[in-house]
C-alpha cells in the first residue's frame, strides 16, 4: 500500500515517508511535543521475569494516553453525573453538555447494552458503558494535535478483547452451568441421535471452540487496523508534501492540496472513531447475549 | 493465559528487525491496558455510573408512575361518565314506563267509568219499564173491576127491569169480551 521510497531518495530529502509513518504509529519510550518539548526514558525501567518470559512493564507513549483517556473519561462521567445531581434536586429538567453526555451514555446502555444482552443486559452495561467511552477517547486521542491513540497499538486491542472473552464465557458458564455450558463446545444437533449425534458434537467441538476465540480476535484486529489504517493514510498525505516539496513553483499546490485532503480524512476518522468504538462494543454485547440465550 | 504471553514475547522477540514496531505485541502493555481499564470500570461504577443511571431510571420511573396514574385516572373518568350515561338512559326509560303506564291507567279508568254510566242508564229504564207496565197492568186490573162492576149495576139495572132472560146476560158477556179484545 504504502511505497517506501528508494533510499537515495531518502537521502536526498533528508524525510523516509516510511520510516516516519511507522515510526508515528508505533509506541515508543519517549514524549514527542515538538516543539514544546520531548521526554525519553530508560526502555527497561521496569522489567520482570516471569518463567520463561519477560515483561517490560515501562510506561510507553500508549500507556500515557491511555492514562489520560481513562481520567478524561472518568472526569467527564463523573462531572456530568455531578451536574445531573445538581439539575435534578433543583427539579429542573437535564440541560447542556451533562444532558449530552447522559443521551449518550443512556444510549449505549439501552441501545448496545439491554436491547442486545436481554433482561440481565443492566447488570453488564457498565462494563459495556465503560468500554464505549474507553475506547472512544482512546481513538479520539490520535486526532488531537501530539497525540497517539492507544487503540492503534494491537497489544491494547488485545487486552480489551481478552477482557471481552473471559466476560463473554464466564458469564455463559454462570448463566448456563457447566453442562449447559459444554453444549456450546459440543453442541447437540437436531435431528440425529445416538452414536451419530455423539461423533458429531466432538467432530464440532474444535470449530466451535476456535469460533469462542476468533470473535475476540476479529474485535481486536478489527478495531487496531482501523485506528491504526486512518493514521497511515493522514501521515502518507502529509509526506506528500515531503516527497514533492521541491517541485518549485508549485510547491504551495502540493501544500494546499495535501492540507485539504488530511482534513477530509481526518473528518472521516472523526466518523470512524464512534463507530468503532460502537462496533466493539456493540459485537461484545451481542456475543454476551448469545451466550446468555444459548440453550 | 501464560502460554500465550510467552507465545507473544517469543514473536516479538524474532521479529526485532522483521515485523515494524507498529505491528509488535508488547505483553507489558496488555498488563498495563488492563489494569488501567479496569480501574477506570471500577471508578466509573462507583462513582460517575450511579447517578446519571439511578437518577435517570428514577426519573423515568417518576414518569412512568405519572402516565400510569393518569391512564388510570382518565380509565375512571370514562367509566363514570358511562355509569351516568347508563343511568341517564335508564331514568329516560323509567320515565316512559311512567308515563306509559299511567296513560293505560287513565285509559282503564274511562272505560270503566263509561261502562258504569252506561249500565247504570240500562237499569234506570229498565226499572222505567218494568214501573210502566206494572202501573199499566194494575190499571187494565182495575179498569178490568171497574168494567166489571160497571157491568154488574148495568146488569143489576137491567135484571130490575127483567131479569128472566138468559138471551140478556148472553149480550152483556158479548159486550164485555168485546171490551176486552178493544183493549188487548
Amino acid at each position: 500500500m504504502i511505497q517506501e521510497p528508494a533510499p537515495q531518495a531518502a537521502e536526498e530529502h533528508g524525510v523516509d515517508i516510511g520510516e516516519l509513518l511507522l515510526h508515528h504509529t508505533a509506541d515508543a519510550y519517549e514524549l514527542d511535543f515538538e516543539p514544546l518539548f520531548t521526554a525519553h526514558w530508560d526502555p527497561h525501567l521496569l522489567e520482570f521475569h516471569v518463567g520463561p518470559m519477560l515483561i517490560n512493564l515501562t510506561p510507553t507513549k500508549h500507556v500515557v494516553f491511555m492514562v489520560l483517556a481513562a481520567v478524561l473519561v472518568f472526569l467527564t462521567m463523573y462531572l456530568a453525573g455531578r451536574a445531573l445531581e445538581r439539575q435534578r434536586a433543583g427539579e429542573r429538567a437535564p440541560r447542556g453538555l451533562a444532558n449530552a453526555i447522559e443521551g449518550i451514555a443512556l444510549w449505549v446502555r439501552k441501545d448496545i447494552a439491554i436491547d442486545n444482552i436481554g433482561l440481565d443486559g443492566a447488570k453488564f452495561a457498565p462494563y459495556i458503558m465503560s468500554v464505549f467511552f474507553f475506547i472512544l477517547y482512546c481513538n479520539l486521542l490520535g486526532l488531537v494535535p501530539w497525540g497517539a491513540s492507544p487503540t492503534g497499538n494491537l497489544a491494547v486491542t488485545a487486552a480489551l478483547a481478552i477482557l471481552s472473552l473471559v466476560i463473554i464465557e464466564v458469564s455463559g458458564m454462570l448463566k448456563l452451568g457447566f453442562r449447559g455450558y459444554m453444549r456450546t463446545i459440543f453442541p447437540t444437533v437436531p435431528g440425529i441421535e445416538g452414536g451419530g449425534a455423539a461423533v458429531l458434537s466432538v467432530a464440532l467441538g474444535p470449530i466451535e471452540f476456535l469460533g469462542k476465540l476468533v470473535k475476540p480476535f476479529a474485535l481486536a484486529v478489527r478495531l487496531f487496523g482501523n485506528m491504526t489504517a486512518g493514521h497511515f493514510v493522514i501521515l502518507a498525505l502529509f509526506g506528500m508534501i515531503f516527497l514533492f516539496g521541491n517541485l518549485g513553483v508549485f510547491s504551495w499546490a502540493i501544500g494546499v492540496g495535501s492540507a485539504a485532503l488530511v482534513l477530509a480524512i481526518m473528518l472521516l476518522e472523526l466518523i470512524v472513531a464512534f463507530v468503532q468504538a460502537y462496533v466493539f462494543t456493540l459485537i461484545t454485547a451481542v456475543l454476551i447475549g448469545v451466550m446468555q440465550h444459548e440453550h | 493465559m501464560l502460554t500465550l504471553f510467552a507465545v507473544l514475547q517469543e514473536h516479538a522477540e524474532t521479529a526485532e528487525g522483521g515485523l515494524p514496531a507498529t505491528f509488535q505485541v508488547n505483553p507489558g502493555l496488555i498488563i498495563w491496558t488492563w489494569v488501567v481499564f479496569l480501574s477506570l470500570f471500577w471508578l466509573l461504577r462507583k462513582y460517575a455510573f450511579p447517578p446519571i443511571v439511578r437518577l435517570t431510571e428514577e426519573r423515568e420511573k417518576k414518569i412512568g408512575k405519572q402516565l400510569q396514574e393518569a391512564e388510570k385516572a382518565n380509565a375512571e373518568a370514562q367509566a363514570a361518565l358511562a355509569e351516568h350515561r347508563k343511568l341517564l338512559e335508564g331514568s329516560k326509560v323509567e320515565a316512559q314506563a311512567l308515563l306509559s303506564e299511567a296513560k293505560t291507567l287513565a285509559q282503564k279508568e274511562r272505560e270503566q267509568l263509561l261502562d258504569k254510566t252506561r249500565d247504570d242508564q240500562k237499569d234506570l229504564l229498565d226499572r222505567a219499564k218494568r214501573e210502566i207496565a206494572a202501573e199499566r197492568d194494575r190499571a187494565v186490573t182495575e179498569l178490568r173491576k171497574e168494567a166489571v162492576d160497571l157491568s154488574l149495576a148495568a146488569a143489576a139495572k137491567l135484571i130490575q127491569e127483567r131479569l128472566d132472560s138468559d138471551q140478556d146476560r148472553k149480550i152483556v158477556e158479548g159486550y164485555l169480551e168485546t171490551l176486552e179484545s178493544d183493549r188487548a
